[in-house]
């Protein structure tokens, strides 16, 4: 790490403020997509070069986990790592829409079959484990199978001697497995003493937004968690802590940079270094090398 | 699909289901300061997390079960107008949470086992909790209470709302009381998350089958503690002496473990915490 390290958060700007409504529709022109912190439009592939961070406001916008995976990996090292995501809807839930037609529609809409992707690889030459969850999965929730997932991650870091690298990003709980989602996290937890017990650094990158069952689980068990440029972190949503408080929020509220202030998360860590934060960090917990089987 | 609803019995189901969710918060059951009272001897109060308060929402400390020590944390919910806003309903902040983890340790230190009363509608939601990290509160009392050497058994007393609740349910044995909730969030928050109106409360009851007797289908919950009719609040005595009863018995199958066989048990628990299902159509009430 150099001293002169541009990584250091950018504070200039003031947080986004939380958006309530609907996402702001732009005029669309073929081929180019808008930062949802500015509103300025960029042509696709270059913004996805960029890793969707806005060249103009520098606000990180949502990425997809798959994006994230093989952004921290090197290249050629990306190899996926199967993480079943099972069929069950405990609850038969049914609150007008039946939960099962739901996922179904969820699956086909954002082609991806649950909360986590997951692979192995290196990171600068650093073997590891990265999981990421996608938002636009039903809010990142998380449910029965997305659980199942991160135990999955967890068992294959271990039983490989891999460190695990988790970008989270999630509303909470998914509502619609009830009781189930709840215990989701008592099951994370189980995972994450996994990694504890085999000696394995655990490291957490929390995502604009990281809420609830997982901001309160596995998100924050991690030993190092950095955290996106302005990304929304907490345990209650905003709008229930304004209902139940009557009271205005102070600046900034549950902002990556109010926690950090609050000494919750240990680094903001912008996105185009975040590979080579997580490089040096892992390098340094694994010095001894002491957990590492082959 | 079913037949289409007729929405008057749709009503009425909601009602029904929502009628739980009253019962279980019925001011006339008995809290966990009043159970501690009932069911042990010796109880003695210890408080602050250490770091920053002392959080009357929870309630610790030493207490035989019979002749045997144990460490007692619990969830108080209040009596009155003035306990109520002292223990804060119920709602934990962050210390409450690290005040747990505090006696957690404790137990672990002299081997005493850790006896949990879980009786929270949710995790307090404020400016201050989380300031001082509601959720990293709740998430290292849970992996404290997953990896204690000791035997830990949880006690759905009436309201098990949330992570809030979890953070001190992650145990070898987990008991309710037959007219308890245990849910995901409240009916209320579930409500504004699905339907964003949080006065459809009873719409999202009836979905959510919050009674513990799901819980106990799921496998979550693995005993049900009987409640003559009406239910704790009328009978506090008789139900206290069947926990107690429950307590003991879950005391001396855990204790009976060798230590490595109870841990190895804890964790193949939770690598699947809720494998029961309910089957669509059965009635939420």
């Amino acid at each position: 790490m150099t001293p002169q390290s541009p990584r250091k958060p950018n504070h200039d700007q003031p947080p986004r403020k939380p958006r309530l409504g609907p996402r702001p529709q732009p005029v669309s022109s073929p081929g180019t997509v808008a930062c949802s912190g500015c509103q300025r439009r960029f042509v696709k592939s270059r913004f996805d070069a960029a890793l969707r961070v806005c060249p103009a406001c520098n606000h990180h916008n949502r990425l997809p986990a798959l994006m994230r995976v093989r952004n921290i990996l090197d290249a050629e090292s990306y190899a996926p790592l199967p993480t079943p995501a099972g069929e069950r809807d405990p609850l038969s839930f049914d609150d007008g829409m039946p939960y099962r037609t739901r996922l179904e529609h969820e699956r086909t809409s954002k082609q991806v079959d649950e909360v986590f992707h997951a692979a192995t690889g290196t990171i600068n030459g650093i073997p590891a484990a990265v999981a990421a969850m996608e938002f636009s999965f039903f809010g990142g929730s998380l449910g029965e199978a997305a659980g199942l997932q991160f135990l999955t991650v967890c068992k294959a870091a271990v039983q490989r001697g891999l460190p695990l690298v988790c970008f989270c990003s999630s509303g909470g709980a998914r509502m619609q497995e009830g009781l189930v989602s709840l215990m989701q996290m008592a099951r994370c937890t189980a995972a994450v003493s996994l990694l504890a017990d085999a000696s394995l650094p655990y490291m957490t990158i929390l995502c604009d937004p990281c809420f609830g069952g997982v901001s309160a689980s596995f998100a924050a068990q991690a030993d190092i968690i950095l955290a996106e440029p302005h990304a929304r972190i907490g345990f209650a949503g905003g709008r229930v802590i304004e209902q139940a408080s009557h009271g205005k929020l102070p600046a900034g509220f549950q902002t990556a940079e109010f926690i950090l202030e609050h000494g919750m998360v240990d680094m903001i860590c912008e996105r185009k270094e975040i590979k080579s934060v997580v490089a040096t960090l892992l390098g340094a917990l694994e010095q001894e090398g002491h957990a590492r089987s082959s | 699909m079913p037949e289409a609803a007729d929405p008057a019995s749709v009503t009425a189901r909601e009602a029904q289901a929502f009628a739980r969710v009253t019962l279980a918060r019925h001011p006339d059951r008995p809290r966990a300061l009043r159970l501690i009272e009932l069911l042990f001897s010796d109880w003695t109060e210890l408080h602050g997390d250490r770091l920053f308060a002392d959080d009357r929402a929870v309630v610790g400390g030493p207490a035989r079960l019979g002749n045997r020590w144990v460490m007692v944390i619990g969830q108080e919910k209040g009596t009155d107008a003035r306990t109520r806003v002292i223990h804060n309903f119920g709602m934990p902040h962050p210390e409450g949470y690290r005040k747990a983890k505090r006696l957690m340790l404790l137990a672990q230190k002299f081997g005493l086992p850790l006896i949990c009363l879980v009786d929270t509608p949710a995790a307090h939601a404020g400016v201050e909790a989380e300031e001082r990290g509601q959720a990293w509160a709740i998430a290292d009392s849970m992996l404290t209470m997953f990896g204690l050497k000791v035997p830990t058994i949880s006690v759905i007393v009436s309201e098990g709302g949330s992570g809030g609740a979890l953070a001190l349910a992650v145990a070898d044995s987990v008991l309710a009381l037959e007219n308890a909730i245990y849910t995901v969030a409240p009916p209320e928050t579930c409500a504004a998350i699905l339907y964003r109106d949080a006065n459809q409360k009873a719409r999202a009851a009836l979905s959510l089958r919050p009674e513990v007797a799901t819980a106990r289908a799921l496998g979550v919950v693995d005993e049900l503690v009987p409640e003559p009719s009406p239910g704790a609040h009328a009978h506090p005595l008789v139900v206290a002496a069947a926990l107690k009863g429950a307590l003991v018995r879950h005391l001396c199958d855990l204790e009976a473990q060798p230590r490595d066989l109870l841990l190895e048990a804890r964790w193949e628990r939770y690598e699947d915490p809720a494998p029961g299902s309910i089957p669509p159509g059965s009635p939420s009430a």
